[in-house]
């Protein structure tokens, strides 16, 4: 039975011309948006490989200097693109590309590519994310919306439930007809993602991306679920079409426009994050020592304590290189100011996205949001994974120059290295993180949609069986 | 006889909880909107006067230093001299240029959450104090803030297509437009009148709320331009309403039922909001790609690198084009120091870079003419960026800001090469001929001007909405 009321419902959405013309404009939307993630995708992450080499011969041909200098020279790290960004570009246009990787400062990432467009960028982009968070549930509560409220109006219900078909199988015939009619929509759309992955992304990144695909589909169908639940729902209880679709179209907006903008604010209000300014400033005063310990006072102590070390009574009798050493030495203090201070802006944003989280149950874009740019490999946490694997890179890079300096520069005379020392630093090999790893952090997003699905399709249960027959 | 129309409509309308609610939605939007804008510019502001505090405080240091150096009562190395103009000039004594909010600056918060404020200025090149942004959660970028013009964007037309879908279509369904037309009365007064009516009511709550929203933002109307930006809001804001009057209207006109009215509006918005912009948005950047900006970091670095190889080649070469700046040559002769070496490499740097830059700039000027001319294609797009120009938060007062800043960062080394190419000490009486940057707002005549612009924009809009409408009404299917 609810097979034959499904097949009823898609026959009649096909030939229903709205649902067609609003289908096309629909997959022609997303198919679009996936070529050109795909077309960006390829180019950006081309650019960041040859980059990546370039930044690499130079670091390894700069010449006869001395270890420090090479130091200050530096390298610089881009942020590979991973294929799924071509499905959702999530905070990418809003995280710098670049950063440079020099001896005593960990940068900031630099040039975010939305500074380089123009204001209609902030209208959204036309990415397969936004059409599958913000139109696909359009289409699901236009498909919907009079389910039952129709069938009222036209005196169908009556004559349905004559003939002894129970109110569930009439909700789940239609749930199932919507969700056969997004089928017919979706899944080429898939197919084309799935095929533009294939096309142009390497087997490992291909592999990788296999289970983060998996999970996003996960969370989008979850989503999905979700609309066509609380469509029907809203449509068993609505007193006619007209107030259904009144309702359902403000749940849509509250969802996918202001609940968003909404929790950005509420999430600033309630956990701020320091200005760039303050920053930069508690940086800049921690490094001086803020008042004690200050940097000639550790150098200080780093003098007497080498001297008691080896046993010698002056800096000229080190058997190290003292400018070495305390190069070292003050990298060390450095990296425990900038763990500090980035662990403590970055658990800002983490705290920011739970207020998210905590939204995200008044409005399930945020959590489907949330879940899609995370498997996309396009989310803060994941940028940030990149950033301190970059800055693990660097540090590595100070040490392997200030252990050359203490060891075989003199405390006297110049002394430069070359090609020799340079090749001693590895090149930078980044991998992102697996699926588990963003899993166990989405782990809540999935959660809070599970239930939303679950939620909605009890609530279409329960109003279904009490669904009105007659008009009033 | 209008009069009479509307008074019986208001009856109506009253008589419906539907109206009141709205407001009250409205109302609350706009005044959290305006309070979400004057929190940004009190962060604004914080961060600026926290900025020139640290500057004064480090200038007094150096007041204080600079006569126990001369006197030699302290002895500091020549890196940490404040009298050696290399070291003042770089980093020791660099000045912000600060942009501070626009008097509007809380009513929308555009672009300016995503381009730098304030920069610090030093005699290094430009692309080294240029990447100064704030600090700020990448996912609140992404979405955009909820400040008034979001409000009156995406949820004002929705109040207005709320109010006037069913317009005409209302009227037949109930059976009372043919009782009411047989009447001395023409549909088009009628609709005349039920229009006018919404209108007074959607555009007085906007504009009334907006003032409030002003008040709240804490608005400083004392500041020049400020009146004459805020009326040029207020009529950039009624004529978009109209805009979706006009569009309700017309829809009406082609006398199809209240709830396929009712779809097609909304579709409309879809389009007109969503839909077209981020076409759009596409469009541009497949047709005027920026360069990529990894590639810009690229040729800054070959540039350097060739430069420093160069160095005290470059050197003679600049002193050759610049005898002036030659420093004694009586003097002991010697190699050139560092800081003469850098000045002679950052300009040919610049030189070699400027090319990339300047392509660039024009990319970027070439996707904005797009957006002004196809801005057309949605009265949203068009209102949005009368918006942010109004409330100065456009990239044209950040170019504008940006320009400003070059020419001091001109006149700050025009201070400094100088005497760094002399090997002149600082003293004291040259802290106070210091340049000073002082932003100049962009004359209020271009903003209200671009904002015009869009403003007759919209008028076309409406007229091209309103023309076929009143033509569709006479052949208003008034019965059956």
């Amino acid at each position: 039975m609810v097979l034959r009321i499904a097949q009823k419902e898609i026959t009649e959405m096909i030939r229903d011309g709205r649902f067609r013309a609003a289908g096309a404009i629909i997959f022609t939307l997303l198919a679009g948006a996936l070529l050109l993630g795909w077309q960006h995708y390829r180019e950006v992450s081309a650019q960041h490989s040859a980059a990546q080499r370039a930044t690499r011969e130079q670091w390894l041909g700069q010449g006869k200097k001395n270890p420090h200098s090479a130091a200050h020279y530096g390298i610089y790290a881009f942020k590979p693109k991973v294929p799924l960004t071509m499905v959702d570009r999530g905070t990418d246009p809003y995280t710098g590309v670049a950063v440079w990787l020099e001896a005593h400062k960990q940068n900031e990432f630099k040039y975010r590519p939305a500074q380089d467009a123009t204001a209609v960028q902030r209208f959204g982009e036309l990415t397969g994310a936004t059409v599958l968070q913000l139109l696909v549930p359009l289409l699901i509560v236009l498909l919907a919306f009079n389910a039952f409220s129709g069938e009222r109006e036209l005196g169908t219900l009556r004559q349905l439930l004559s003939f002894g078909v129970s109110q569930q199988d009439l909700e789940r015939g239609k749930a199932l007809g919507v969700a056969a009619a997004l089928g017919l929509l979706l899944v080429p759309a898939a197919l084309i993602g799935v095929v533009a992955l294939t096309a142009g992304s390497g087997q490992t990144d291909m592999i990788a991306a296999i289970p983060r695909m998996v999970w996003m589909t996960l969370g989008y169908l979850l989503y999905f679920g979700a609309f066509v639940g609380v469509s029907l729902a809203v449509s068993a209880w609505a007193s006619s079409s007209r107030s259904s679709l009144i309702i359902l179209l403000g749940f849509w907006m509250f969802n996918g426009l202001i609940a968003p903008r909404a929790a950005s604010d509420i999430a600033k209000a309630v956990r701020p994050a320091p200005s760039a300014f303050q920053f930069a400033r508690g940086i800049e005063k921690a490094m001086q020592g803020d008042g004690h310990d200050s940097a000639s006072e550790r150098t200080k102590r780093l003098e007497q304590g080498l001297l008691k070390k080896y046993n010698v009574d002056k800096i000229e009798a080190l058997p190290i290189n003292f400018m070495g050493a305390r190069l070292q030495d003050s990298e060390d203090h450095g990296n425990e100011v900038f763990d500090q201070a980035y662990s403590r802006l970055w658990a800002v944003f983490d705290a920011q996205d739970g207020v998210h989280r905590l939204l995200s149950a008044a409005a399930p874009s945020l959590a489907v949001r949330s879940a899609s740019m995370a498997f996309a490999g396009a989310d803060f946490p994941q940028h940030a994974h990149f950033a301190k694997a970059a800055e693990e890179y660097r540090r590595s890079i100070q040490r392997v120059m200030n252990d050359d300096l203490m060891r075989n520069a003199s405390n006297t005379g110049v002394y430069l290295a070359g090609g020799e020392l340079w090749n001693k630093v590895q090149p930078f090999e980044y991998t992102a993180p697996d699926a588990g790893w963003v899993l166990s952090r989405q782990a809540p997003s999935l959660t809070i949609l599970a239930l939303w699905c679950a939620a909605a399709a009890m609530a279409a249960m329960w109003t279904a069986r009490r669904v009105r027959v007659y008009l009033t | 006889m209008i009069r009479t129309l509307m008074r019986y409509d208001w009856r109506n309308l009253s008589a419906d909880r539907a109206p009141l609610a709205v407001a009250v939605v409205l109302g609350v939007a706009i005044a959290y909107g305006a309070f979400n804008g004057s929190e940004w510019i009190r962060f604004q502001n914080r961060a600026i006067s926290e900025a020139l505090a640290e500057e004064g405080e480090r200038f007094d240091r150096i007041r204080n230093e600079i006569p126990k150096i001369e006197s030699g009562e302290k002895t500091v190395s020549p890196f940490a001299d404040p009298r050696q103009p290399q070291s003042f000039g770089r980093n020791m004594g660099t000045r912000y240029a600060v942009m501070p909010p626009a008097p509007l600056g809380a009513l929308a918060i555009g672009q300016s959450d995503l381009y730098p404020y304030y920069f610090r200025v030093s005699t290094n090149s430009r692309e080294t104090f240029l990447n100064n942004d704030e600090v700020e959660n990448p996912v609140h970028l992404l979405t955009g803030r909820f400040d008034l013009a979001f409000v009156l964007l995406y949820l004002y037309p929705l109040v207005i297509l709320a109010f006037s879908y069913n317009l005409v279509s209302s009227e037949k369904e109930s059976g009372t437009l043919a009782l009411t037309l047989s009447q001395p009365v023409s549909l088009r007064r009628l609709v005349m009148a039920k229009v006018l009516l919404r209108a007074a009511f959607v555009a007085a709550l906007a504009v009334l709320l907006s003032a409030a929203g002003v008040i709240i933002g804490g608005t400083n109307l004392a500041a020049e331009g400020a009146w004459s930006r805020l009326l040029v809001w207020a009529a950039v804001t009624a004529m978009y309403g109209a805009f979706w009057f006009a569009l309700a209207i017309a829809v009406n006109a082609l006398g199809r039922g209240s709830a396929t009215n009712a779809m097609t509006l909304a579709g409309a918005w879809l389009l007109f909001v969503i839909v077209i912009p981020s076409v759009l948005n596409v469009a541009i950047k497949a047709l005027y790609p920026v360069p990529s900006r990894v590639e810009l970091i690229q040729a800054i670095r070959v540039a350097g690198d060739e430069s420093t190889r160069q160095g005290s080649k470059l050197l003679a070469r600049y002193l050759e084009d610049h005898p002036e700046l030659a420093p004694p040559s009586k003097g002991p002769g010697g190699p050139p120091d560092f800081g003469t070496l850098l000045v002679a490499v950052n300009e040919a740097t610049e030189r070699k870079v400027q090319p990339v830059l300047a392509e660039f700039d024009a990319q970027l000027a070439n996707q904005q003419s797009m957006v002004d001319r196809l801005r057309y294609l949605s009265p949203a797009i068009v209102a949005q960026s009368a918006f942010n120009d109004l409330a100065g938060s456009s990239a044209h007062r950040y170019k504008h800001f940006l320009a400003g800043v070059d020419e001091y960062h001109r006149q700050w080394r025009g201070f400094f090469v100088p005497r760094i190419l002399r090997k002149e000490k600082l003293n004291a009486s040259d802290l106070a001929r210091l340049p000073a940057f002082t932003f100049r707002e962009e004359p209020t005549a271009d903003v209200t001007g671009r904002a015009g612009v869009a403003f007759v924009g919209l008028l076309v809009a409406v007229v091209l909405a309103g023309i076929p409408a009143v033509m569709a009404l006479r052949r208003y299917p008034v019965a059956g």
